[in-house]
């Protein structure tokens, strides 16, 4: 089953190569466009440290932008294709199938990395990819896991209630304003109160990664990072079984996102 | 059906949608701002205003800047997916053989349904940035400032809805059911120098820019950002570009929509 899950992912991802590489050059041409503003107000001297910090959270916050759009997301297609009963009759849980979104997401997300990183290194002659690879692999690990769970608990509750596309955009933009924010403006009392925001402690290990953090904290923000993931596991998990059960009961009502 | 029956359908497509897409309505209004806070935040996280004016190369005030900046390009962005994109919209709708089919050119019909959207989302994203220009720049400050940012709303759009309704034709024959041109968006807002000057670029992409009708659109939006006042041969020739793009591009587009119309009929694509 989970064979077939995944050759149904790839072949769509085949099938709207094209959709999927606009999607790639789009995001890393959006990314661009934010650095470029930001990088307006640093001074020379300060370019290879605002550089690699600014581009090591935008990949970490475009793993999770693509993990909730592209998993997420996709829930009101499937609804609307009448899957959701279609799977479920043939003993095949709905959530599984949205899961698989994990391979488009992560291939999208890896790529985008990628192309986005030599495309900033190139313009600006500065090294991006001269990082802790074992570190950020981790790091990257955590942010997928996170993200996934997520997702899948936005589309647990899409399936029961309506869920607002715009909201969530807007919840996963207010994200990124607070990965931005270095651990060091932080008030040292504070500090492991940031961490613990959803997201932030990944983002800090990858920031130590690519040198743009210091490693003071990154043992405290590796267990808060697993401790966040198990959480989102059981919530998630919770979440899938409630809606399952509903629609057992109720049927699927189709409202997904709008 | 007259022209005036096709600007009053695009009037009320509009106040419906508002009246029945209230999330909508509310994230239109938040993303200017969100994008703006964004983009000053990070600045200052890194940067200074110093900094900002050193390697802009001119007295200007940061904020004031980006307000200007962030109109334009939601504006633009707006005209680029709103009259690009339409022909998706009504592909996905199932409308696109009745926009055919209908009296007027496709083109025509693209652009006039989509004017009383730019007209009203556009100056209500003005009023939105009232605001901070009245806290940066004063109340006086608006005599020009306010003139300045509605003649680039209005000028600006006049070369690129040709700009965009060129996309639209490409998007008529192409036999895709998503948008694969949106990745050209970003592009055309990042080599209009959007958020960093177009003059900043090497040589190359300066040649491009300038080709470019929202290049100008920004260029005349900034002036508001000068913290002396700008000159007036200045604006006349900025708007004299646009002008003169407005015809060109748009004469463009009425051919190229034109022949994609007649070969989307001719092949059934639609």
């Amino acid at each position: 089953m989970i064979k077939a899950i995944i050759w149904l992912h790839v072949l769509r991802f085949w099938r709207l190569r094209y959709s999927f590489l606009n999607m790639i050059v789009s995001n890393a041409m959006w990314v661009l466009l934010l650095i470029l503003g930001v990088l307006l107000f640093v001074p020379r001297s300060q370019l290879p440290y605002a550089l690699k910090s600014a581009y090591w959270t935008i990949a970490c916050w475009s793993v999770i932008s693509s993990f909730s759009s592209i998993v997420g997301g996709w829930t009101n297609f499937f609804i609307s294709l009448g899957m959701v009963e279609e799977h479920m009759l043939r003993g095949i849980s709905p959530f599984l199938v949205i899961s698989g979104r994990l391979v488009v997401a992560s291939l999208v997300s890896v790529v985008t990395i990628i192309f986005m990183g030599a495309l900033v290194q190139s313009l600006f002659s500065i090294p991006l990819f001269d990082i802790r690879p074992e570190i950020a692999l981790f790091s990257f690990t955590l942010v997928s896991v996170e993200s996934l769970l997520y997702s899948l608990l936005v589309s647990a509750i899409s399936m029961r209630s309506s869920i607002s596309e715009q909201f969530l955009e807007i919840l996963n933009f207010a994200v990124i304003g607070i990965l931005i924010v270095p651990i060091s403006v932080i008030p040292e009392g504070l500090r492991i109160f940031y961490l613990s925001i959803p997201y932030v402690a990944p983002a800090y290990i990858l920031k130590v990664a690519s040198g743009s953090e210091v490693p003071d904290l990154l043992i405290i923000a590796t267990a808060i990072s697993i401790i966040e993931a198990i959480a989102f596991l059981l919530i998630a998990l919770l979440a899938v079984r409630a809606a399952e059960s509903h629609i057992r009961r109720n049927g699927a009502r189709a409202i997904g996102f709008y | 059906m007259s022209l005036i029956a096709l600007f009053k359908s695009g009037v009320f497509l509009d106040l419906y949608f508002v009246k029945n897409n209230r999330a909508n309505l509310v994230s239109f209004l938040l993303w200017p701002y969100l994008m703006l806070i964004l983009m000053l935040g990070a600045g200052f996280l890194f940067g200074s205003t110093q900094s900002f004016r050193s390697n802009v190369g001119e007295d200007v005030d940061p904020i004031v800047f980006f307000v200007s900046s962030t109109l334009i390009a939601s504006a633009s962005l707006s005209v680029m997916w709103d009259v690009g994109g339409a022909v998706l919209l009504h592909r996905w709708a199932g409308t696109l053989p009745y926009v055919l089919l209908a009296p007027y050119r496709t083109s025509i019909i693209l652009v006039m349904a989509y004017i009383p959207r730019y007209i009203l989302w556009s100056f209500i994203q003005l009023a939105e940035f009232l605001p901070p220009l009245i806290l940066r720049k004063g109340v006086d400050a608006l005599i020009i400032d306010l003139p300045i940012l509605s003649v680039s709303l209005i000028v600006g759009m006049l070369p690129l809805l040709g700009f965009s309704a060129i996309f639209a034709s490409i998007l008529l024959v192409t036999k895709e059911e998503s948008n694969i041109l949106s990745w050209l968006n970003p592009i055309i807002l990042i080599l209009s120098g959007a958020f960093y000057p177009s003059y900043l670029f090497p040589l190359w992409a300066r040649v491009i820019s300038q080709a470019l009708p929202t290049t100008h659109t920004f260029e005349l939006a900034r002036l508001s950002a000068l913290m002396s006042a700008p000159g007036v041969r200045e604006v006349i020739l900025i708007i004299g570009i646009l002008l003169g793009m407005s015809a060109l591009y748009n004469a463009l587009s009425y051919t190229m929509l034109g022949k994609a119309e007649e070969r989307a009929l001719g092949s059934g694509s639609i």
